[in-house]
Protein backbone atom coordinates (compact mmCIF):
# COMPACT_ATOMS: atom_id res chain seq x y z
CA UNK A 1 0.00 0.00 0.00
CA UNK A 2 1.42 3.17 -0.57
CA UNK A 3 1.71 5.82 2.00
CA UNK A 4 1.97 9.64 2.42
CA UNK A 5 5.94 11.12 1.45
CA UNK A 6 7.08 13.61 3.57
CA UNK A 7 5.89 15.81 0.74
CA UNK A 8 2.60 14.97 1.29
CA UNK A 9 2.88 15.29 5.15
CA UNK A 10 3.62 18.66 4.82
CA UNK A 11 1.29 19.64 1.91
CA UNK A 12 -1.11 18.47 4.40
CA UNK A 13 -0.32 20.57 7.20
CA UNK A 14 -0.52 23.55 4.80
CA UNK A 15 -3.65 22.90 3.50
CA UNK A 16 -2.14 22.21 0.39
CA UNK A 17 -2.05 18.46 -0.40
CA UNK A 18 -3.49 16.35 -3.46
CA UNK A 19 -7.12 14.79 -3.71
CA UNK A 20 -5.22 11.77 -3.27
CA UNK A 21 -3.24 12.51 -0.17
CA UNK A 22 -6.72 14.03 1.54
CA UNK A 23 -8.49 10.94 1.15
CA UNK A 24 -5.50 8.74 1.26
CA UNK A 25 -4.85 9.85 5.40
CA UNK A 26 -8.70 9.92 6.37
CA UNK A 27 -8.30 6.11 5.51
CA UNK A 28 -4.15 5.28 6.75
CA UNK A 29 -3.70 5.05 10.29
CA UNK A 30 0.14 4.84 9.67
CA UNK A 31 0.16 8.20 7.71
CA UNK A 32 -3.05 9.51 10.27
CA UNK A 33 0.08 8.68 13.33
CA UNK A 34 3.07 10.26 10.91
CA UNK A 35 1.17 13.02 10.76
CA UNK A 36 0.50 13.85 14.06
CA UNK A 37 4.23 13.06 14.84
CA UNK A 38 5.12 15.84 12.50
CA UNK A 39 2.81 18.34 13.95
CA UNK A 40 4.00 17.81 17.34
CA UNK A 41 7.56 18.16 16.31
CA UNK A 42 7.07 21.15 14.52
CA UNK A 43 5.53 22.12 17.89
CA UNK A 44 8.38 21.30 19.80
CA UNK A 45 10.50 23.46 18.08
CA UNK A 46 8.74 26.73 18.61
CA UNK A 47 8.66 25.51 22.35
CA UNK A 48 12.63 25.11 22.08
CA UNK A 49 14.16 27.62 24.44
CA UNK A 50 15.66 30.94 22.96
CA UNK A 51 19.51 31.04 22.59
CA UNK A 52 21.03 34.20 24.60
CA UNK A 53 24.02 35.75 22.94
CA UNK A 54 26.76 34.72 24.95
CA UNK A 55 28.43 38.53 25.49
CA UNK A 56 27.65 41.67 25.15
CA UNK A 57 27.61 42.89 21.56
CA UNK A 58 26.08 46.62 22.46
CA UNK A 59 29.88 48.09 23.01
CA UNK A 60 31.04 46.89 20.05
CA UNK A 61 28.06 48.21 18.21
CA UNK A 62 28.19 51.69 19.94
CA UNK A 63 32.01 52.02 19.43
CA UNK A 64 31.16 51.29 15.44
CA UNK A 65 28.80 53.50 15.53
CA UNK A 66 30.33 56.41 17.14
CA UNK A 67 33.89 56.06 14.81
CA UNK A 68 31.40 56.36 11.48
CA UNK A 69 29.47 59.70 13.12
CA UNK A 70 33.33 60.84 13.87
CA UNK A 71 34.25 60.34 10.61
CA UNK A 72 31.25 62.01 8.75
CA UNK A 73 32.47 65.26 11.15
CA UNK A 74 35.66 64.75 9.99
CA UNK A 75 35.12 64.65 6.73
CA UNK A 76 32.91 67.36 7.02
CA UNK A 77 35.34 69.52 8.94
CA UNK A 78 38.02 68.52 6.26
CA UNK A 79 36.07 69.77 2.90
CA UNK A 80 35.03 72.75 5.43
CA UNK A 81 38.88 73.14 6.57
CA UNK A 82 40.09 72.85 2.62
CA UNK A 83 38.40 75.35 0.88
CA UNK A 84 38.84 77.93 3.51
CA UNK A 85 42.73 77.06 3.24
CA UNK A 86 42.92 77.27 -0.16
CA UNK A 87 41.19 80.45 0.09
CA UNK A 88 43.77 81.84 2.66
CA UNK A 89 46.54 80.09 0.12
CA UNK A 90 45.29 81.80 -2.77
CA UNK A 91 45.00 85.37 -0.98
CA UNK A 92 48.76 85.12 0.40
CA UNK A 93 50.17 84.21 -3.20
CA UNK A 94 48.63 87.32 -4.42
CA UNK A 95 49.64 89.22 -1.65
CA UNK A 96 53.31 88.08 -1.21
CA UNK A 97 54.98 85.43 -4.09
CA UNK A 98 56.57 82.82 -2.47
CA UNK A 99 60.28 83.08 -1.92
CA UNK A 100 62.79 82.95 1.11
CA UNK A 101 61.53 81.48 4.68
CA UNK A 102 57.66 82.26 3.14
CA UNK A 103 58.88 79.67 0.48
CA UNK A 104 60.15 77.42 2.65
CA UNK A 105 57.06 77.03 5.05
CA UNK A 106 54.44 76.96 1.79
CA UNK A 107 56.47 73.94 0.42
CA UNK A 108 56.44 72.45 4.22
CA UNK A 109 52.51 73.33 4.08
CA UNK A 110 52.07 71.71 1.11
CA UNK A 111 53.97 68.90 2.44
CA UNK A 112 51.56 67.99 4.89
CA UNK A 113 48.45 68.36 2.92
CA UNK A 114 50.05 66.01 0.13
CA UNK A 115 50.97 63.42 3.67
CA UNK A 116 47.46 64.20 4.94
CA UNK A 117 45.84 63.27 1.70
CA UNK A 118 48.15 59.99 1.25
CA UNK A 119 46.94 59.12 4.80
CA UNK A 120 42.97 59.70 3.88
CA UNK A 121 43.53 57.05 0.77
CA UNK A 122 45.55 54.55 2.62
CA UNK A 123 42.25 54.92 5.11
CA UNK A 124 39.79 54.25 2.76
CA UNK A 125 41.88 50.95 1.72
CA UNK A 126 40.73 49.50 4.58
CA UNK A 127 37.16 49.47 3.83
CA UNK A 128 35.69 50.72 7.08
CA UNK A 129 31.83 50.53 6.51
CA UNK A 130 33.01 47.11 5.33
CA UNK A 131 34.43 46.20 8.62
CA UNK A 132 33.32 45.63 12.61
CA UNK A 133 35.85 46.23 15.14
CA UNK A 134 36.39 44.91 18.44
CA UNK A 135 35.09 47.58 21.33
CA UNK A 136 38.27 48.23 22.20
CA UNK A 137 39.48 49.18 19.12
CA UNK A 138 36.82 51.07 18.23
CA UNK A 139 37.18 52.74 21.02
CA UNK A 140 40.59 53.82 19.97
CA UNK A 141 39.72 54.86 16.90
CA UNK A 142 36.84 56.58 18.12
CA UNK A 143 39.24 58.82 20.34
CA UNK A 144 41.76 59.27 17.08
CA UNK A 145 39.03 60.18 15.18
CA UNK A 146 37.59 62.71 17.23
CA UNK A 147 41.07 64.71 17.79
CA UNK A 148 41.38 64.81 14.23
CA UNK A 149 38.11 66.37 13.55
CA UNK A 150 38.45 68.30 16.53
CA UNK A 151 42.03 69.60 14.55
CA UNK A 152 40.15 70.17 11.34
CA UNK A 153 37.74 72.67 13.16
CA UNK A 154 40.51 74.66 14.90
CA UNK A 155 41.54 74.49 10.91
CA UNK A 156 38.42 75.69 9.96
CA UNK A 157 37.98 78.39 11.96
CA UNK A 158 41.31 79.83 12.65
CA UNK A 159 43.57 79.57 9.11
CA UNK A 160 42.34 82.92 8.37
CA UNK A 161 44.25 84.58 11.17
CA UNK A 162 46.79 82.29 11.96
CA UNK A 163 50.21 82.43 10.59
CA UNK A 164 52.20 80.36 8.06
CA UNK A 165 54.30 78.83 11.00
CA UNK A 166 51.30 77.66 13.09
CA UNK A 167 49.86 76.01 9.94
CA UNK A 168 51.99 73.91 9.06
CA UNK A 169 52.29 73.05 12.51
CA UNK A 170 48.60 72.29 12.39
CA UNK A 171 48.97 70.35 9.40
CA UNK A 172 51.81 68.24 10.80
CA UNK A 173 50.34 67.36 14.09
CA UNK A 174 46.88 66.59 11.81
CA UNK A 175 49.31 63.85 10.05
CA UNK A 176 50.46 62.82 12.99
CA UNK A 177 46.87 61.85 13.94
CA UNK A 178 46.05 60.42 10.61
CA UNK A 179 49.24 58.09 10.63
CA UNK A 180 48.00 56.90 14.04
CA UNK A 181 44.85 55.98 12.46
CA UNK A 182 45.96 54.32 9.82
CA UNK A 183 48.00 51.85 11.96
CA UNK A 184 45.05 51.59 14.41
CA UNK A 185 42.99 50.26 11.43
CA UNK A 186 45.48 48.22 10.08
CA UNK A 187 46.89 46.73 13.34
CA UNK A 188 43.25 45.93 14.45
CA UNK A 189 41.84 44.28 11.25
CA UNK A 190 43.07 41.26 11.61
CA UNK A 191 41.11 41.39 14.43
CA UNK A 192 37.64 42.24 12.67
CA UNK A 193 34.83 40.04 12.80
CA UNK A 194 35.81 38.45 16.10
CA UNK B 1 0.08 30.98 31.60
CA UNK B 2 0.75 29.11 28.53
CA UNK B 3 4.01 27.85 27.16
CA UNK B 4 4.46 29.71 24.28
CA UNK B 5 4.47 32.54 26.53
CA UNK B 6 6.29 31.18 29.55
CA UNK B 7 8.60 30.99 26.44
CA UNK B 8 8.91 34.60 25.24
CA UNK B 9 9.00 35.81 28.99
CA UNK B 10 12.01 34.08 29.19
CA UNK B 11 13.43 36.50 26.22
CA UNK B 12 13.18 39.25 28.76
CA UNK B 13 16.08 40.58 30.84
CA UNK B 14 15.06 40.41 34.53
CA UNK B 15 11.68 39.38 35.68
CA UNK B 16 9.01 41.22 34.79
CA UNK B 17 5.91 40.19 35.35
CA UNK B 18 3.03 40.62 32.25
CA UNK B 19 0.06 43.40 32.32
CA UNK B 20 -3.15 43.53 30.32
CA UNK B 21 -2.92 46.62 28.55
CA UNK B 22 -4.44 48.08 25.12
CA UNK B 23 -2.48 47.93 21.77
CA UNK B 24 -3.44 48.53 18.26
CA UNK B 25 -5.49 45.91 17.50
CA UNK B 26 -6.75 44.95 20.88
CA UNK B 27 -6.20 43.77 24.37
CA UNK B 28 -2.15 42.69 24.53
CA UNK B 29 -0.03 41.02 27.78
CA UNK B 30 2.80 43.71 27.75
CA UNK B 31 5.63 43.56 29.91
CA UNK B 32 8.08 46.81 30.79
CA UNK B 33 11.27 46.25 28.68
CA UNK B 34 13.73 47.77 30.39
CA UNK B 35 14.97 50.09 32.80
CA UNK B 36 15.49 53.26 30.58
CA UNK B 37 12.00 53.46 29.84
CA UNK B 38 9.88 51.26 32.50
CA UNK B 39 6.65 53.37 31.95
CA UNK B 40 6.83 53.50 27.79
CA UNK B 41 8.70 50.96 26.76
CA UNK B 42 6.96 46.95 26.32
CA UNK B 43 7.31 44.09 24.73
CA UNK B 44 3.40 42.58 24.07
CA UNK B 45 3.83 39.07 24.87
CA UNK B 46 0.39 37.59 23.39
CA UNK B 47 -2.60 39.68 21.85
CA UNK B 48 -4.44 36.72 21.40
CA UNK B 49 -4.57 33.44 23.58
CA UNK B 50 -5.98 31.23 20.79
CA UNK B 51 -4.18 32.07 18.24
CA UNK B 52 -0.72 33.23 20.33
CA UNK B 53 0.14 35.94 18.46
CA UNK B 54 3.21 36.99 20.00
CA UNK B 55 5.50 40.29 19.17
CA UNK B 56 7.74 42.86 20.25
CA UNK B 57 6.23 46.13 20.44
CA UNK B 58 8.40 48.93 20.73
CA UNK B 59 6.38 52.58 21.35
CA UNK B 60 7.06 55.20 18.20
CA UNK B 61 8.47 57.46 20.09
CA UNK B 62 10.95 54.85 20.86
CA UNK B 63 11.96 54.06 17.02
CA UNK B 64 11.56 58.21 16.68
CA UNK B 65 14.62 59.03 19.24
CA UNK B 66 16.32 56.14 18.06
CA UNK B 67 15.85 57.16 14.29
CA UNK B 68 17.26 60.79 15.35
CA UNK B 69 20.35 59.42 16.66
CA UNK B 70 19.29 58.92 20.52
CA UNK B 71 22.01 56.93 21.85
CA UNK B 72 19.79 55.54 25.04
CA UNK B 73 17.06 54.63 22.14
CA UNK B 74 19.29 53.20 20.03
CA UNK B 75 20.26 51.21 23.14
CA UNK B 76 16.98 50.67 24.46
CA UNK B 77 15.82 49.13 20.83
CA UNK B 78 19.26 46.63 20.74
CA UNK B 79 18.35 45.71 24.09
CA UNK B 80 15.08 44.82 23.15
CA UNK B 81 15.98 43.15 19.91
CA UNK B 82 19.11 41.04 20.61
CA UNK B 83 17.79 37.93 21.87
CA UNK B 84 14.93 37.68 19.67
CA UNK B 85 18.00 38.21 16.62
CA UNK B 86 20.40 36.45 18.10
CA UNK B 87 18.05 33.17 18.53
CA UNK B 88 17.09 33.31 15.27
CA UNK B 89 20.59 33.44 13.25
CA UNK B 90 22.36 31.06 15.82
CA UNK B 91 19.10 28.59 15.08
CA UNK B 92 20.02 29.07 11.19
CA UNK B 93 24.46 29.01 11.92
CA UNK B 94 25.78 26.15 12.95
CA UNK B 95 28.30 28.08 14.51
CA UNK B 96 28.07 30.38 17.57
CA UNK B 97 30.46 32.82 16.62
CA UNK B 98 29.27 33.83 13.43
CA UNK B 99 25.51 34.07 15.06
CA UNK B 100 27.15 36.46 17.15
CA UNK B 101 28.88 38.30 13.67
CA UNK B 102 25.32 38.53 12.47
CA UNK B 103 23.70 39.85 15.37
CA UNK B 104 26.18 42.60 15.40
CA UNK B 105 26.18 43.22 11.62
CA UNK B 106 22.41 42.99 11.90
CA UNK B 107 21.99 46.16 14.31
CA UNK B 108 24.84 48.30 12.74
CA UNK B 109 22.61 48.09 9.60
CA UNK B 110 19.29 48.35 11.51
CA UNK B 111 20.87 51.62 12.70
CA UNK B 112 22.45 52.75 9.09
CA UNK B 113 19.00 52.20 7.86
CA UNK B 114 16.77 53.03 10.70
CA UNK B 115 15.71 56.20 9.22
CA UNK B 116 14.17 54.22 6.05
CA UNK B 117 11.93 52.19 8.34
CA UNK B 118 8.28 54.16 8.18
CA UNK B 119 6.61 52.39 10.42
CA UNK B 120 4.68 50.22 7.59
CA UNK B 121 4.72 46.94 9.16
CA UNK B 122 5.88 45.66 12.56
CA UNK B 123 9.71 46.54 13.49
CA UNK B 124 10.24 43.09 14.74
CA UNK B 125 9.28 42.01 10.67
CA UNK B 126 11.99 44.58 9.43
CA UNK B 127 14.56 44.01 11.59
CA UNK B 128 13.99 40.31 11.35
CA UNK B 129 14.49 40.78 7.85
CA UNK B 130 17.49 41.95 7.82
CA UNK B 131 19.35 39.25 10.20
CA UNK B 132 18.02 36.70 8.52
CA UNK B 133 19.37 38.10 4.95
CA UNK B 134 22.14 38.55 6.86
CA UNK B 135 22.24 34.63 7.91
CA UNK B 136 21.39 33.49 4.69
CA UNK B 137 23.92 35.65 2.94
CA UNK B 138 26.89 33.96 5.89
CA UNK B 139 25.41 30.62 4.37
CA UNK B 140 26.25 31.32 0.70
CA UNK B 141 29.49 32.82 1.64
CA UNK B 142 30.56 29.83 3.33
CA UNK B 143 28.78 27.13 0.90
CA UNK B 144 32.36 25.61 1.79
CA UNK B 145 30.75 24.75 5.28
CA UNK B 146 27.71 23.41 4.28
CA UNK B 147 27.43 19.69 5.39
CA UNK B 148 25.64 17.39 6.09
CA UNK B 149 27.30 14.40 7.76
CA UNK B 150 25.96 13.70 10.77
CA UNK B 151 29.70 12.32 12.50
CA UNK B 152 31.31 15.76 12.02
CA UNK B 153 29.44 17.83 14.75
CA UNK B 154 32.26 20.67 15.79
CA UNK B 155 33.70 19.62 18.84
CA UNK B 156 32.35 16.19 19.79
CA UNK B 157 34.49 13.94 17.36
CA UNK B 158 33.65 10.46 17.24
CA UNK B 159 30.09 10.98 19.10
CA UNK B 160 27.52 8.79 18.14
CA UNK B 161 24.64 9.99 16.62
CA UNK B 162 21.72 7.40 18.25
CA UNK B 163 21.94 7.72 21.59
CA UNK B 164 19.67 10.11 23.63
CA UNK B 165 19.21 12.88 20.50
CA UNK B 166 16.99 14.59 21.10
CA UNK B 167 15.00 17.24 18.67
CA UNK B 168 17.45 20.08 19.83
CA UNK B 169 20.49 18.46 18.83
CA UNK B 170 19.18 16.50 15.67
CA UNK B 171 18.57 20.11 14.39
CA UNK B 172 21.59 21.43 14.96
CA UNK B 173 23.17 17.89 12.81
CA UNK B 174 20.91 19.10 9.83
CA UNK B 175 22.50 21.10 7.01
CA UNK B 176 22.83 25.41 7.40
CA UNK B 177 20.47 25.53 4.59
CA UNK B 178 17.76 23.08 6.10
CA UNK B 179 18.08 25.01 9.48
CA UNK B 180 17.26 27.54 7.75
CA UNK B 181 14.28 26.28 5.62
CA UNK B 182 13.18 24.56 8.64
CA UNK B 183 13.22 27.61 11.16
CA UNK B 184 12.22 30.01 8.92
CA UNK B 185 8.87 28.28 8.23
CA UNK B 186 8.22 26.23 11.05
CA UNK B 187 8.63 28.29 13.82
CA UNK B 188 8.84 31.75 12.26
CA UNK B 189 6.22 31.55 9.69
CA UNK B 190 7.50 32.43 6.70
CA UNK B 191 6.04 30.91 3.21
CA UNK B 192 7.70 29.25 1.00
CA UNK B 193 7.27 32.21 -1.49
CA UNK B 194 9.15 33.70 1.02
CA UNK B 195 12.13 31.88 1.97
CA UNK B 196 12.08 31.14 -1.82
CA UNK B 197 13.08 35.19 -2.67
CA UNK B 198 15.11 35.23 0.15
CA UNK B 199 17.40 32.53 -0.51
CA UNK B 200 17.33 33.10 -4.19
CA UNK B 201 16.10 30.01 -5.06
CA UNK B 202 12.67 28.26 -6.06
CA UNK B 203 9.72 27.62 -4.13
CA UNK B 204 9.98 23.82 -5.21
CA UNK B 205 13.80 23.92 -3.72
CA UNK B 206 11.77 25.41 -0.37
CA UNK B 207 9.07 22.70 -0.14
CA UNK B 208 11.50 20.20 -0.69
CA UNK B 209 14.43 21.02 1.35
CA UNK B 210 11.97 21.27 4.44
CA UNK B 211 10.34 17.68 3.70
CA UNK B 212 13.79 16.60 3.22
CA UNK B 213 14.39 18.12 6.81
CA UNK B 214 11.83 16.59 8.41
CA UNK B 215 12.63 12.86 6.87
CA UNK B 216 16.50 13.36 8.23
CA UNK B 217 15.15 14.97 11.99
CA UNK B 218 12.49 11.87 12.23
CA UNK B 219 15.20 9.23 11.11
CA UNK B 220 17.46 10.65 14.02
CA UNK B 221 14.58 10.62 16.45
CA UNK B 222 13.69 7.53 15.14
CA UNK B 223 17.49 5.60 15.86
CA UNK B 224 17.98 7.98 19.16
CA UNK B 225 14.73 6.37 20.42
CA UNK B 226 15.70 2.84 19.23
CA UNK B 227 19.33 3.25 20.65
Amino acid sequence: MMHCTMEDLGALRAGEASVWARRHVTTCAACQAELEVLYQRVAQLKALPALHPPRDRWPAIHAALRAVRSRRRRTWGTWTGSLALAATIAAVLLVQPPGGEQGKLHAELSQAKQQSATLEDSLQQYDIDGRVLSGHAAALVAELEDRISILDGTLAQREQSVRDAELVKLWQERVGLMRELVNARATRARYVGL
Amino acid sequence: MPQDIRRYLKLLPGNYLATRCAVAGGPAYCVPLTAHYPATFYVVVASNFSDMTVALAVPDVIVARAQAGDEAALEALYRAFETPVYNLVRRILRRPEDAEDVLQETFLEVVRNLKQYRGEGHLWGWIRRIATTKALMRIRRDQVRETESLDDEPGKPGMHVGANIDLERAFDRLSETSRAVVWLHDVEGYTHEEIAEQMGKTVSFSKSQLARAHARLRGMLDEGAQA
